[in-house]
């Protein structure tokens, strides 16, 4: 996945947005191969969804991250046609969401709505959708076997959904979305009601999907789930898109944001009072065993230059050296949580 | 996607009547067991069948006969009258029952989007649900009309009743009255279904049309014109009367009625599909 990242410091110049938020990879693909949003907005009467979002997005596992009403779920029923956007273009490998007839050939959607046809069997719920794509009898019944396999629900396939589980009810509506083979996979809160096994099976069939070039975008609000499966990150607040790219990219790129970094040594009292001297650090707090301390620094190249250079005067015993907030979430609260004041 | 699925076979993008004759299969499959093994169902047989139920109960009565009547012939021009309000009643509110819930009740049991999600043109659905509810409701109405016809002409035994039927015009009438049927079915089911998708709350056009509709026998003869009923009570093989104050039209020949409400159906069910094309998915709040 590419790794061009930026953050937006300001809602205003969208122009900046449309350069900045295309990853190097989705603009190196051609137009077949990437998701494309073309200066889209949706409005919902007067209400915001989304606000002139232009973006590029090649293979691999995209997470998109945001407060409840930050735009996620619209976002990705604009990509599937099942909102028309007010302005802009989407199109996805090459098809535009207009047209379902070419879009869900290439596209499965696992929305959020927990909801099935009446009186289906997990069975029957794939395979009517699938002879409704126009696929006969034998290849839809193969392929309605293929899913429930992949999602291991194949003891309960004949059972009426009814009585299905949350985390079974998830997995068989994950089958229907990949039973067709598509390119592209929309997967809105995909985790949500699963445990803990479940949910590894789940994001290992995300990776593997990725794998095999399918794109795949991930909605969730488990942010280290989405950090861990995701090769970029969407950051969205407000119906704004505020930043793209890998994880530690988007964190490394707010040069002007402090870091925190945990410092595990011998010597913590003595480190936390040479930071302070050299006017590096933003914070320190001592850990109450005294053996470690958590320091804020904006400037991390600076402030990493001094600890190599400290540890070897004050020969300190060093446990771990490690940035304790370069995941999602850190930078999720960054950017929006303390949105007035971050951004 | 795993190999095993990919290799599958793919369907077509472009036009092509084969696939769009398998997805309307596939519609079917799924829609025609919804329309005819549901709650729902249950108002369709009643409005199908408590007529004939009726009528049975009055032919196996004394009725018929401690009135004079003697025989099939004499009962024609009173079953056309009861068969107008059979068509009017049963066949109207079962339209409006069907049709009209072909995509509201998928929406209020939020499932509409799977069909969206689907690699099929938004018209394609429209039709395929169309025939659903076409299959369902005109298939029940068929047995229902015959079955009604049959009994009204029974009171006299099977003797004269097979005669009326296969020596008379009996079966000719039978025909004539399951064709006006079925073109009730289409011309009001294209309708309610319209409106069902245009109308979040289709109770107030379901009034209108039916106000419209009823109030048919007094409309000027050029307003009368702009209604369903008039062209399908233009095709009754025996002609109803409608009381004494009634403004008379000329009826439309069938060679004109027939193709005017397939024409008719066909134009409501464009503008449906185009409705369709522009529908988008808001169960509630989401985000």
């Amino acid at each position: 996945m590419g790794t061009h990242k930026e953050v937006q410091h300001d809602k205003a110049p969208i122009e900046r947005l449309q350069e900045q938020f295309a990853t190097d990879s989705a603009l190196r693909l051609p137009d077949e191969e990437t998701i494309i949003f073309d200066n889209v907005s949706k409005f919902y009467g007067e209400v915001l969804g989304v606000n002139r979002v232009s973006l590029r997005l090649g293979p691999g596992i995209t997470g998109l991250v945001g407060p409840n009403g930050s735009g996620k779920s619209t976002l990705m029923n604009l990509m599937t046609g099942l909102l028309h956007p007010t302005e802009g273009e989407i199109r996805v490998l090459g098809a535009p969401t207009h047209r379902p007839e070419q879009l869900f050939h290439k596209v499965g959607y696992l929305t959020q709505f927990d909801s099935f046809p009446a009186s289906m069997t997990g069975y029957q719920f794939i395979y009517s959708y699938l002879r409704v794509h126009g696929h006969h009898h034998d290849d839809a019944d193969a392929m309605t076997w293929a899913a429930i396999d992949r999602v291991r629900l194949r003891d309960a396939a004949f059972r009426k959904m009814a009585g299905y589980s949350k985390g079974m009810r998830q997995r068989i509506r994950l089958a229907q979305a990949i039973a067709h083979g598509p390119q592209v996979m929309v997967l809105d809160e995909p985790l949500n009601g699963l445990d803990p096994m479940a949910r590894n099976e789940v994001i290992e069939i995300f990776k593997s999907l990725a794998e095999d070039g399918c794109h795949v975008v991930i909605s969730s609000h488990i942010l280290h789930e989405v950090d861990m499966i995701s090769d970029q990150v969407l950051l969205l607040s407000g119906g704004y898109v505020v930043a793209e790219g890998g994880v530690t990219d988007v964190r490394e790129e707010m040069h002007e944001r402090p870091i925190q970094v945990l410092i595990r040594c011998d010597k913590a009292t003595e480190v936390a009072a040479a930071l302070f001297a050299e006017d590096i650090v933003v914070e320190v707090s001592l850990h109450d065993d005294r053996q470690g301390i958590m320091v804020r620094t904006a400037n991390a190249g600076d402030f990493y230059r001094f600890m190599n250079r400290l540890v070897l005067e004050k020969d300190l015993e060093i446990e771990t050296i490690s940035v304790a907030d370069s995941d999602v979430r850190a930078v999720y609260a960054y950017l929006i949580e303390n949105e007035g004041e971050a951004l | 996607m795993s190999s095993s699925v990919a290799s599958h076979s793919t369907p077509q993008t472009a036009l092509d009547w084969g696939l769009i004759g398998r997805q309307i299969t596939g519609i079917l499959r799924m829609e025609v067991k919804r329309q005819l093994v549901s709650r729902r169902a249950l108002s369709l047989y009643f409005l199908a069948f408590a007529p004939p139920l009726i009528m049975a109960l009055w032919a196996m009565s004394p009725i018929p006969k401690k009135i004079g009547l003697t025989g099939p012939v004499d009962i024609l021009d009173t079953f056309s009258f009861f068969y107008f309000g059979y068509l009017t009643t049963s066949i109207f509110l079962s339209a409006l029952v069907m049709f009209m819930s072909l995509f509201r009740d998928e929406i209020l049991e939020k499932s509409l989007h799977y069909y969206f999600l689907a690699p099929i043109r938004r018209e394609v659905l429209v039709a395929g649900k169309f025939l659903s509810a076409l299959v369902a409701c005109a298939g029940t109405f068929m047995i229902g009309t015959a079955a009604l016809y049959v009994f009204a002409m029974s009171p006299w035994g099977l003797g004269p009743l097979s005669r009326h039927l296969f020596s008379g015009p009996g079966l000719g009438h039978v025909f004539a009255y399951m064709g006006i049927s079925v073109l009730a079915c289409l011309g009001y089911g294209a309708l309610f279904q319209l409106a069902g998708q245009l109308f979040k709350n289709p109770v107030v056009i379901a009034v209108a049309i039916g106000g419209w509709e009823f109030l048919n026998p007094f409309l000027p003869s050029f307003l009368k014109k702009l209604s369903v009923i008039f062209y399908l009570k233009s095709m009754f093989p025996i002609p109803v009367t409608e009381g004494p104050f009634t403004i008379l039209a000329e009826p439309t020949p069938a060679w004109i009625s027939i193709p005017g409400l397939l024409i008719f159906t066909a134009l409501v069910l464009a503008a449906a599909g185009w409705r369709a094309r522009a529908m988008e998915i808001h169960y509630g709040a989401d985000d």
